[in-house]
């Protein structure tokens, strides 16, 4: 009898659901006012998951009957997810102390959900990706409303689950069509199931499978909701301008990250025959994303809502890659992602700690004549604004660039100019935050604004980051292009 | 290659302002006196560092050569995507160099006292600013090139939303997005360069050099020209682009319009000589109208830039702007002189890049010095001030006289050339009689500004206690007013770093046939590569 | 259309025919309907409680704990569905599936004792 039963394989998931279930049992009992020290507790068992993970690197193994595969794709993403967990567990531990947030569950939510995403950049097979969502998605939406006496906050969480289930619910009944249409959830075996029969441009033949046709529309719009795309993306505003803000950093990079990784690992291994198909699907959806993310970007003056209009519009860019994706032309996805997340969360920890107690300081006039009065939050939070912009010797320049240029090997010409256009028009209210902070003068007197150590920290690690990214790229795109081998 | 203590004098020059930026970025904000000590100290040995650059120019050890460029740095750095770190200069590259470091020495200098508040941060981006230039300069690499390019926009950026006047904060905005769209669009232009040599050769690389190896064909030329005309035509400012200029130079700090008008603008013009003509020879005929087979789009932005400038010049009512439009008008000349793509004209507009350094920006720290003193910039405010400050109406008189291309003075040379260099073309001969319009307004619009603001009696009361210049404001002047002789008197000794790589560029516009099917000039000693109307006279040969 | 969709299609009908003929059939044999007269009285308008007389609003709050309880529920119920299947096939898996039923319960355990340092078991 063999289950192919490797704990190896999940010992991502492994760690962070036991350092999740110890701070949960923690909690009840620690005092009130010491139950913000779990989350340091919590950033060690990110530190001890991604220890754990990392000499996954460069192994491959496939268990549970198929259904995990550890390839560098599923790790690179793993780690990235990691980060992602451990930098928001540091700013979220400033922030449940500023706003009396004495709730170990916190913590306990964040590692259950991040290895909800774990589970999906590893799992291979889409009952596994759908669990991952699920865990992931159950644990946000609680983290969402976690200001239980703001009723911003509670708007935030109601929504996200009406309109979270919504989308699973699209997803789940692609599942069952593909299901249908080739008789597994396996993704290698719905890749067999549909061989290259259909490789082709033709919009219906007698070799198209109209079932998995209507499975891939009905995936993408669930995945469309989970990473935010246009027409799915009416969401994303209210529910990350309301959620506690170290939640709305994990929300803006985390489960978009899961999402991407597990659509991308869909399309690539389980359907490429019908990438004609889902290419112009997702072409039209990348304009549009990145047009309508960007254009209403340009009038918000609450930096928060801004930040995710702006998340909405690297989303598209984002879907660039996945149009283009083919073989390695899908690497530079892995990068962006990474770049992305870099700069999104300096971005989101400036605005944290700005914002003062109860959030109260989140618009553009807030942040008039801070540039002097604080000179290293304002350095910080403009170099991850340029680098959002794409201004060179930045992650983010290298990371558009890389899609870009991947893009037009693929013939992607016109969405490129697209992208192009768009990131002009972006520069623009990247930079209004900047004038603000420099070249206007306050109006009010200089507020007390406290810069704690474990903000420091996550701002070190996120400029020096987004700096080591735009200017020596060339490692972490070996890294990625060694990453999307594993998906052939 | 020439090391300086162990380093690549290039790398030298161009990260010796950037480790001056930390320094004081590490430096205490009180401590004013000792910042604009070390800025100044870091700015002056910049340029003492890159006068072993000219020194050595021709010593063959330092020349690659294959490709005539001097001082080569190459390391790999992205080698995935193709892109190299790879610095190396030639004669065009050199003097804009020289010029970058003077310039930038002088625009620390001048700003010792028009700076009150935050000096920490204006000197740090001052020098970060140097760095961009220098590196945008030394840049054979296009990813190199691009990224340097994009980089000095932000500090540019910062100096005049935080230190300039009114409505500086429209004037930055309107900069930054105009140079960022164009870039932008020139990003594009680049890459299917870069891909379309890939294509070709099977090998991904965005060194400028290796690129110009192969032809494009015209079908992308076509686009790609118009994409990096797009770019260049921005930054120059060429004609329906230039909007942003007078805005940008009138409110930016002094020490920012300096570096603006005298380094900025000539990245536009540096990037259609180094980039656009070279790599994109038949576009560049096309677009141009040499042989007069197209229509001569290039020309006609060129000449509505000199006269349009010039006429808008006429009109302000603002020292500062009316500087600002003359450069436009100016710009315009360097642009006809490059496009006319002969080398007596490719030599005169960049020469004249340097001369529109040297003048405009003397003229913008003059406009600084009476700013300082009245803060008004109204030319009606002013009046009769050659009765009260002597030593500045004089300076003001030389820097005038050269910007109008008086003989003797270095503007002549540069506007001569670019003349005759068009007019040894047949079919562009016209349009070097158009310019010469140009030249009649400049000196109009420059000598009323003088006569309304130096001449007559003092009718504002406020002007008549104004100190002439001291002794620091006047020293920033000495370097350019002998440049300017110089030029004007003997500019054989800068001409001569030009001749080499402005063949280059004129044989790839025009094909090496250009040149052997020139008339042979009289003189015995000249080498067979040189074109009808060179001056050949006393010139060393090219390729020596 | 294949034919083993035809099993599937009469499943549906079926499941739309059970509602449809229940209230049919309702509708046919109740008072005011096809066969009898309408009787009215106030008795007739109340909800069906077990025979007992209604006692206040239905829209009444009660305590949250109702829920939790019910959840804690239906958490152990399906425990119990794990249990049966794995009772079965008990001496094939041997030690391994001991152990592995083992951490299931394990967890659900942990739970519990979640639940009740939260103190969501004490009723006042």
């Amino acid at each position: 009898m063999s289950l192919e039963i490797s704990y190896w394989a999940v010992i991502p998931e492994i760690v962070l659901s036991l350092a999740g279930i110890v701070i949960m049992l923690l909690a009840p009992i620690v005092e009130p006012e010491s139950r913000g020290r779990l989350g340091y507790l919590a950033f060690i068992g990110t530190v001890l998951a991604g220890a754990a993970t990392a000499p996954l690197w460069n192994k491959s193994m496939v268990a549970f009957n198929g259904m995990i595969t550890v390839d560098n794709y599923g790790t690179f993403l793993r780690l990235i997810f990691i980060l992602i967990a451990a930098l928001s567990i540091l700013l979220s531990v400033h922030f449940n102390r500023r706003e009396e947030i004495n709730h170990g569950e916190y913590f306990a939510l964040i590692l259950f959900a991040t290895a909800g995403m774990s589970l999906m950049a590893a799992g291979t097979d889409l009952i596994i990706i759908f669990l991952g969502l699920e865990i992931l998605s159950i644990a946000t939406y609680v983290l969402a409303g976690f200001k239980r006496s703001d009723v911003k906050s509670n708007e935030s969480s109601l929504k996200y689950f009406l309109l979270g289930s919504f989308s699973t619910a699209f997803l789940l009944y692609g599942i069952a069509f593909a299901y249908g249409a080739t008789g597994s959830t396996n993704l290698q075996n719905i890749r067999q199931a549909l061989g290259a029969a259909t490789q082709g441009t033709r919009l219906l033949g007698p070799q198209t499978n109209t079932l998995l046709l209507l499975s891939l529309a009905l995936l993408i719009a669930g995945f469309g909701f989970k990473v935010a795309t246009v027409p799915f993306h009416i969401w994303t505003p209210d529910v990350y301008e309301g959620a506690p803000t170290p939640v709305t950093t994990f929300m803006a990079v985390g489960p978009k990250a899961a999402g991407f990784a597990a659509f991308l690992r869909l399309l690539l291994t389980a359907m490429p025959a019908y990438h004609w198909y889902w290419a112009g699907i997702l072409w039209i959806l990348a304009a549009l994303t990145m047009t309508l993310g960007n254009v209403v970007a340009l009038v918000q003056p609450n930096l928060k809502r801004m930040l995710a209009y702006s998340s909405i519009a690297h989303a598209g860019y984002i879907l660039i890659g996945m149009a283009a994706g083919r073989e390695l032309n899908a690497s530079p996805i892995l990068f962006y992602i990474l770049a992305y997340t870099l700069m999104s969360v300096g971005a989101f920890a400036v605005v944290l700690t700005v914002s003062g107690k109860g959030d109260l300081r989140v618009n553009l006039d807030d942040y008039a004549g801070l540039g002097f009065q604080q000179p290293v939050l304002s350095f910080a939070l403009s170099l991850c604004l340029l680098s959002l912009a794409g201004i060179p010797l930045t992650a983010g320049f290298m990371g558009k660039f890389y899609l870009f240029t991947t893009a037009v090997q693929a013939g992607y010409v016109g969405l490129v100019i697209i992208a192009a256009l768009n990131s002009v028009v972006s520069v623009f209210y990247y930079v209004r935050p900047v004038i603000y902070m420099f070249m206007r003068e306050s109006t009010s007197p200089a507020p007390e604004i406290s810069v704690p150590v474990p903000v420091i920290i996550t701002l070190i690690i996120t400029t020096i980051g987004t700096l080591w990214l735009g200017i020596f790229p060339a490692g972490f795109i070996q890294l990625a292009k060694e990453s999307l081998l594993a998906l052939k | 290659m020439l090391h300086v203590m162990g380093i690549p004098i290039l790398n030298l020059v161009c990260y010796v302002p950037l480790a001056g930026f930390f320094i004081i970025l590490l430096l205490d904000r009180k401590s004013v006196t000792a910042i604009k000590w070390t800025a100044n100290l870091v700015a002056l040995l910049d340029f003492i560092l890159s006068i072993p650059l000219i020194l050595s120019f021709n010593n063959p050890s330092y020349t690659d050569p294959l490709t005539n460029f001097r001082y080569i740095i190459k390391v790999p750095w992205i080698t995935s995507l193709g892109a190299q770190y790879y610095f190396g200069i030639d004669g065009i590259s050199l003097l804009l160099i020289m010029l970058t470091t003077l310039l930038g020495f002088i625009a620390v200098l001048s700003s010792w006292t028009a700076i009150e508040h935050r000096v920490k941060e204006y000197y740090a981006l001052l020098l970060l600013l140097q760095t961009g230039m220098l590196g945008t300069f030394m840049a054979l690499d296009f990813f190199l090139f691009y990224v340097f390019w994009e980089i000095m926009l932000v500090p540019m950026y910062f100096l005049i939303g935080v230190w300039g006047s009114e409505r500086r904060l429209y004037s930055a905005i309107k900069f930054f997005l105009y140079t960022l769209a164009g870039s932008v669009l020139m990003l594009l232009g680049i890459l299917a360069l870069y891909f379309d040599y890939g294509r070709q050769t099977g090998v991904y690389t965005f060194n400028v050099i290796e690129l110009q190896r192969i032809g494009f064909p015209f079908g992308l030329q076509y686009w790609v020209f118009l994409a990096f005309f797009v770019g260049f035509a921005i930054k120059v400012p060429m004609f329906p682009f230039h909007t942003w200029l007078p805005d940008a130079h009138t409110d930016a700090p002094t020490a920012g319009s300096v570096i603006l008008a005298g380094v900025l603008l000539k990245m536009g013009t540096y990037g259609f000589v180094r980039f656009g003509l070279p790599l994109l020879p038949d576009a560049s005929r096309y677009f141009i109208g040499i042989g007069g087979k197209s229509f001569p789009w290039m020309m006609w932005l060129c000449i509505i830039g000199i006269i349009y400038g010039a006429l808008v010049a006429l009109m302000q009512k603002d020292w500062k702007r009316l500087v600002a439009y003359s450069s436009v008008s100016h710009l315009g000349f360097c642009m006809l002189g490059i496009f006319a793509a002969t080398p007596v004209a490719v030599q005169g507009g960049v020469l004249q890049m340097i001369n529109h350094g040297l003048s405009t920006g003397a003229l913008f720290l003059l406009v600084g010095n009476v700013y300082e003193r009245r803060h008004t910039r109204l030319i009606s405010e002013y009046g009769g001030l050659s009765h009260i400050m002597p030593l500045y109406a004089t300076i003001f008189l030389i820097m005038t006289l050269s910007s109008i291309g008086m003989p003797g003075l270095n503007g002549f040379i540069g506007e001569f050339m670019i003349l005759q260099g068009t007019f040894s073309d047949p079919t562009l001969r016209i349009w070097s009689g158009v310019a010469v319009v140009g030249i009649v307004l400049g000196a109009a619009y420059m000598l009323w500004l003088f006569q309304r603001t130096m001449f007559g009696e003092v009718t504002n009361p406020k002007n008549e206690l104004l100190d002439d210049l001291n002794f620091r404001e006047a020293f920033c002047y000495v370097p350019l007013i002998i440049l300017s002789f110089w030029i004007g008197l003997y500019p054989q000794t800068f001409l001569r770093y030009l001749d080499d790589p402005v063949n280059r560029v004129v044989s790839k516009v025009r094909g090496s046939d250009y040149f052997k099917l020139s008339i042979p000039v009289a003189d015995a000693t000249t080498s067979p590569t040189v074109a009808p109307g060179t001056v050949v006279a006393d010139r060393p040969a090219p390729h020596r | 259309m294949p034919k083993e969709y035809i099993p599937i299609l009469l499943f549906l009908l079926v499941a739309i025919s059970v509602p449809v003929l229940g209230l049919l059939a309702g509708k046919v044999i109740r008072p005011g309907g096809f066969f009898f007269r309408a009787s009215r009285n106030p008795a007739k308008l109340t909800p069906y409680e077990c025979g007992v007389d209604t006692e206040g609003n239905a829209r009444d709050r009660y305590g949250v704990r109702f829920y939790i309880i019910s959840i804690l529920f239906v958490v152990f119920d399906v425990e119990t569905v794990f249990l049966f299947p794995w009772a079965i096939i008990y001496n094939k898996l041997a030690l391994f599936g001991l152990i592995e039923m083992l951490i299931f319960l394990g967890f659900l355990i942990i739970g519990y004792i979640y639940v009740w340092q939260k103190g969501a078991l004490e009723w006042v």
